[in-house]
């Protein structure tokens, strides 16, 4: 059967006709009619025109901004009112070096902050614990109060969103309150998000991060939420994430659908503690990956910002409008970047950046040039916001909401998108909700096969990536700054300053606080998190505190399958 | 001895430090297996200690380290754990985010190769199998 | 103490002195069935019988990996030395094969006590790799109290294990879908302990309810199979599993003429015929095969007939005897 089709049905008998030519037309300019397929799978066909459907199901699937089917953004105003939070992810060396370097970036028109942790603190050790190499080249090394009070040196913590990588057991965000009480700033104007408080994503796709069991987690999550809600409440404790999985090899479907489940987990398991979903969905959010696949990024937001409202509304009974947002941080794809010729990864990166914007986002990082060799040095980051600023302020991408509403392109494939994602739900469903997918490898394996999918695409050359698989050089321009890794002295410096943090800390009272908190772990009904920001206001540190919950929750182990 | 044909090369494809990244590795290892290759394959987080025993006990030719958060950085004192362990002969290779300056202290530590994102599947499967037969060739114990 | 004798190959000698790099180099010797395998394995036989071979099988995905894991913790808590031979399933296609089954044993990796070798299949049908029980010798001889075989896990008859092993420990798990129906029929023939795995899901008590009926078909058997409850992550029933194990090693133990050495030893030996048989068919052009190849393309003669008389015609032995 011919493809195109399908489509032919629709409008007035003169507008059928019209198509038939048009398509004879095509198809004797077209001879070998190959079939294009976007990243999730689904058909593109050449052109799309209006649909009777559209304009009779306006009103049910895309209305207006700010309310019902919210297809077309979360707010009434969307970028025209505010445009997005520009938050690029930094971290590296001693807390001095992010400080200085965090400023500087302030200072160049980001507005928001985040802080990425040395490896040996995702890993929920101290740094006197790692093999010194390690140490710092990916992030900050932060263990101690001491550590975040220094990272944060002049800055009016309580005037800006803070984004914490901080995964489960959350000890960053406990260090972050002890510093606002040591500043005098009260934990009500504390604000910004628990970026990487999905623990399931992690089990799944980004293996760095878990410290805890999977049971462990679920367990120190769910205290947090309550715990945050009543004490800190403009915090958002959870961000649920699709960007590890997309990054690991999701197609966008497969990562959005995966995504949903998990928050719907979520969702189940804060219902089952007794909270009230139309108070702490108000906090979710929500943070995906933006591959350069332009229209599919556009649909898969759109698409996905339709099913959660719904989605919530009809499983969860939220009938308030503010819980039904689906705000979301995004990040270009790393992975479309390339090593050869890296100053093409500028293009690449706008390319992405658009897609997210037009999409809906409500928060952005965009990636350096020199993805595929560091993370980001001082040049290639400084492109990577001035690539933000020229979209917000050149291109005029705000002028319009959801500007690419109505294109009979985009409109059929948010819906196709919409239905791929609704597969990828009920298939996570049938496995009995998306913890279960994760215990027993089912979602680990899909994304697998999806990564070895697009791998064989570029492999053969059917996906073309410029300069890798197609347009290569011989000799390639070097542009990249060298590589400094931290300097090993200052680095013995950190261990030391941790060293005499330990020795001039109340030992007893560091004591007390750890085997109170192994106490609340034991017992089902303390609350850890709350035991935890009481340790850490003792002196404990992060790699004492993790060590002690890993004994009584159990040690984070990958459940990855070969 | 030269590897027989029929004997497939034994890779040990493994991960260092405290990186994660998993994608690489997994897509390795496919390559490998579909090249008729036997790949042990193992969580990261791998001690080094612990990459000597697997390599031993595996009695591999190849051992893979797949690293792209800066975890090559311990495959110097890896180099010098297999050598130690009386493993001298097997070959190792990196692969992942390397960058150039430290590619050149790997190879001088006695990696055979390191390879950047965006290696082929053929590149891949032509230089492990190459090593296999170099390995087996340098063995002394038969 | 066991006393090399000097006359060994090189390699049988410290494999024998307990040296770990001889053993793992042994191994690959006799997976690549060189004429130095045969020496070796030839020199390690009077060192061979002081091992208790302990096969895993049941259907993928059951925990045989993740229990075994646990059943060696336990092992090592009675101060036994262990041997593991994990064997994956080759691609029949291409020949390579991912091996993961240590995946789920990377605790032990660092214990001396503890030496895990991963297999591929590479062809072999029934659940093991042609050279299992050889390594299986070779670890023996290598003075490992234990040595535990685990499966490809196809849960169906496997002979294989059965005969190589002296306890064979049958693994089911609940959710498997139709799981009772995964473990054929076949291989419960084959248990000495059966073990329902991943008890802390819901469904285990029904799957153990259905072994037992089973099980209770054949209730004739001369010794009750035990069935046994685990939790192979948090390490529940593992202690009862270890003990199961030790009763029935005893008892066989106690029948010697059936002592499980022998059954490895007339394992390997069948092999042996069957292989030389193989080649003898395969490459010979005595007049004698070839006229039996061109009755049997004839029709005059079937393949089972067929093959006795060759059999008689190489080893001399009247097959018809049997
Ligand atoms: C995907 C990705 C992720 C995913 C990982 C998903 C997963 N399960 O693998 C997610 C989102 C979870 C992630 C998280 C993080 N990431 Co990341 N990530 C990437 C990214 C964008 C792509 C890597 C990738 O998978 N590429 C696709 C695969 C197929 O390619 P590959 O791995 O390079 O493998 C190929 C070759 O290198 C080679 N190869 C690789 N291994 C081997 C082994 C052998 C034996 C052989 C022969 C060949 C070989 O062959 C493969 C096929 O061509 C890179 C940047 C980049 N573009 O490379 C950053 C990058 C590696 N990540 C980085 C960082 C810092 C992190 C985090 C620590 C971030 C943070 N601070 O929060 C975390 C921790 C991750 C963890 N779990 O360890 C940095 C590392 C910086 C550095 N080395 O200096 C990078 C370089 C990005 C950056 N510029 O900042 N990440
Ligand atoms: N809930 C639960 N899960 C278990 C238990 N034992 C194993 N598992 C899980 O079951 C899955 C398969 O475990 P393996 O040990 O790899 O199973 P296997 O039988 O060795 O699998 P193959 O070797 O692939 O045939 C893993 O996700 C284990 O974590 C258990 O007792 N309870
Ligand atoms: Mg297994």
């Amino acid at each position: 059967m011919n493809k195109i089709d399908a489509k032919v049905h629709s409008g007035g008998s003169d507008r059928e006709t019209a198509a038939r030519d048009w398509k004879s037309g095509y198809q004797a300019q077209v001879r070998e009619g190959k079939t294009v397929r976007n990243r999730s799978g689904l058909e593109i066909q050449p052109l799309y025109w209006p649909d009777e459907e559209v304009d009779a199901t306006y009103d049910a699937k895309l209305g207006f901004p700010g309310s019902g089917p919210m297809t077309r953004g979360i707010y009434p105003s969307m970028h025209r009112g505010r445009t997005w939070t520009q938050r690029q992810l930094i971290g590296l060396g001693r807390p001095e070096d992010f400080n200085g370097r965090i400023k500087k970036i302030l200072k160049s028109g980001a507005s928001a902050l985040s802080i990425i942790p040395c490896n040996s603190v995702y890993r929920g050790v101290d740094a006197n614990e790692v093999e010194p190499e390690l140490l710092g080249t990916c992030g900050t090394v932060i263990n101690t109060v001491q550590d975040m009070d220094i990272s944060l040196a002049d800055i009016p913590i309580g005037d800006i969103s803070i984004g914490l990588n901080d995964p489960n057991p959350f000890t960053m965000l406990a260090q972050l309150l002890i510093v606002a009480e040591q500043r005098g700033v009260p934990w009500s104007k504390i604000t910004g998000t628990s970026n990487q408080s999905d623990y399931i994503s992690h089990f799944v796709a980004n293996h760095m991060f878990y410290r805890l069991s999977l049971t462990g987690a679920r367990r120190v999550q769910l205290d947090a939420i309550e715990w945050l809600a009543e004490n800190v409440p403009n915090w958002n404790p959870l961000s649920v994430v699709g960007q590890h999985m997309q990054q690991a090899g999701a197609t966008p479907a497969q990562a959005m659908g995966l995504t949903l489940s998990s928050a719907i987990q979520y969702a189940e398991d804060c219902m089952a503690r007794g909270l009230e979903p139309n108070k702490f969905l108000e906090r979710f959010t929500f943070f995906f990956d933006i591959s350069i696949s332009f229209f599919e990024e556009v649909a898969k937001f759109r698409a996905g910002r339709r099913i959660w409202a719904r989605l919530v509304e009809e499983r969860f009974g939220v009938s308030n409008l503010r819980a039904k947002r689906f705000k979301f941080h995004a990040q270009t794809s790393g992975v479309d970047l390339t090593r050869q010729q890296p100053l093409n990864n500028i293009s690449r990166v706008a390319v992405q950046a658009m897609a997210g914007i037009l999409g809906g986002l409500q928060s952005l990082h965009t990636d350096g040039y020199d993805e595929v060799f560091t993370t980001p040095t001082e040049g290639p980051a400084k492109v990577a916001i001035a690539t933000q600023n020229i979209l917000k302020h050149e291109a005029g991408l705000c002028d319009v909401i959801d500007p690419l509403g109505g294109s009979y392109y985009v409109e059929t494939l948010t819906d196709q998108m919409e239905a791929e994602i609704l597969r990828v739900i009920a298939e996570i469903d049938e496995q009995g909700g998306m913890f279960k997918a994760v215990e027993n490898g089912f979602v680990q394996k899909a994304i697998g096969e999806s990564a070895l999918g697009f791998q064989e695409a570029v492999d053969t050359g059917e996906q073309i990536v410029v300069g890798v698989n197609a347009y290569q050089e011989e000799e390639e321009e070097t542009v990249l700054p060298a590589i400094d890794r931290p300097d090993p002295d200052w680095m013995q410096g950190q261990i030391d300053r941790l060293a005499a943090y330990k020795a001039n800390r109340d030992q007893g009272g560091v004591t007390t606080a750890l085997s109170d908190m192994r106490t609340a772990a034991r017992s089902e009904s303390e609350n850890t998190f709350a035991a935890i920001v009481v340790a850490t206001r003792a002196g404990a540190t992060q790699g004492e505190i993790i060590a002690v919950l890993r004994d009584e929750l159990g040690f984070g182990r990958p459940l990855v399958v070969a | 001895m030269t590897l027989d044909t029929v004997i497939p090369a034994r890779v040990l494809v493994t991960k260092i430090g405290l990186d994660g990244h998993d994608r690489g590795s997994r897509i390795v290892a496919a390559y490998l297996r579909d090249a008729g290759m036997e790949v042990i394959y193992t969580d990261p987080w791998q001690k080094l200690e612990a990459v000597v025993a697997l390599a031993l006990q595996e009695d591999v030719d190849v051992i893979g380290i797949s690293s792209l958060a800066t975890d090559h950085l311990l495959v110097p004192k890896l180099m010098k754990a297999l050598d130690e362990a009386g493993l001298g002969h097997i070959r190792v290779i990196v692969g992942g985010i390397v960058p150039a300056e430290e590619e050149a202290d790997l190879l001088k530590a006695g990696v055979s190769r390191v390879f950047h994102p965006g290696s082929g599947r053929e590149e891949i499967v032509e230089a492990v199998a190459k090593l296999a037969v170099d390995a087996a060739d340098d063995r002394t114990d038969d | 103490m066991k006393q090399a004798t000097p006359e060994m190959p090189a390699l049988a000698r410290r494999l024998i002195n307990g040296e770990t790099a001889a053993l793992a180099r042994a191994i690959s010797v006799v997976e690549r069935d060189t004429p130095q395998a045969i020496e070796i394995l030839r020199a390690i036989r009077p060192h061979l019988g002081q091992a208790i071979v302990v096969g895993f099988t049941g259907p993928p995905g059951a925990g045989k990996s993740t229990l075994v894991n646990a059943y060696v913790a336990e092992l090592r808590r009675r101060g036994k030395t262990v041997g593991i031979v994990a064997v994956d399933p080759s691609s029949p296609i291409t020949g390579g094969a991912v091996l993961g089954d240590r995946i789920r044993m990377a605790e032990h990796t660092l214990d001396e006590g503890v030496f895990i070798r991963s297999l591929a299949s590479r062809g072999a049908l029934g659940g093991l790799s042609a050279s299992a029980a050889q390594v299986a010798d070779l670890m023996d001889a290598a003075d490992r109290d234990v040595v535990i075989l685990e499966t490809v896990g196809t849960g169906q008859s496997e002979v294989e294990m059965a005969t190589i092993a002296d306890v064979r420990v049958v693994i089911a798990a609940p959710g498997l879908g139709d799981d009772v129906q995964a473990i054929k029929a076949g291989i419960l023939e084959i248990a000495d302990v059966l073990v329902v795995n991943k008890a802390d899901q819901p469904l285990a008590s029904q799957t153990r309810r259905q072994l037992n009926a089973m099980l209770g078909l054949r209730a004739t058997a001369e010794h009750p199979v035990p069935v046994l409850s685990t939790d192979a992550i948090n390490r529940v029933g593992v202690a009862d599993l270890a003990d199961a194990v030790t009763v029935v090693a005893d008892r066989r133990d106690r029948q010697t003429d059936r002592s499980a050495l022998a059954g490895r030893t007339r394992h390997l030996l069948a092999q042996a015929v069957s292989k030389a048989a193989e080649a003898h068919v395969m490459n010979s052009r005595s007049e004698k095969v070839e006229d039996i190849l061109h009755a049997v393309q004839d029709a005059r003669l079937g393949l089972t007939d067929a093959a006795k008389q060759i059999l008689g015609g190489i080893l001399g032995y009247n097959a018809n005897e049997q």
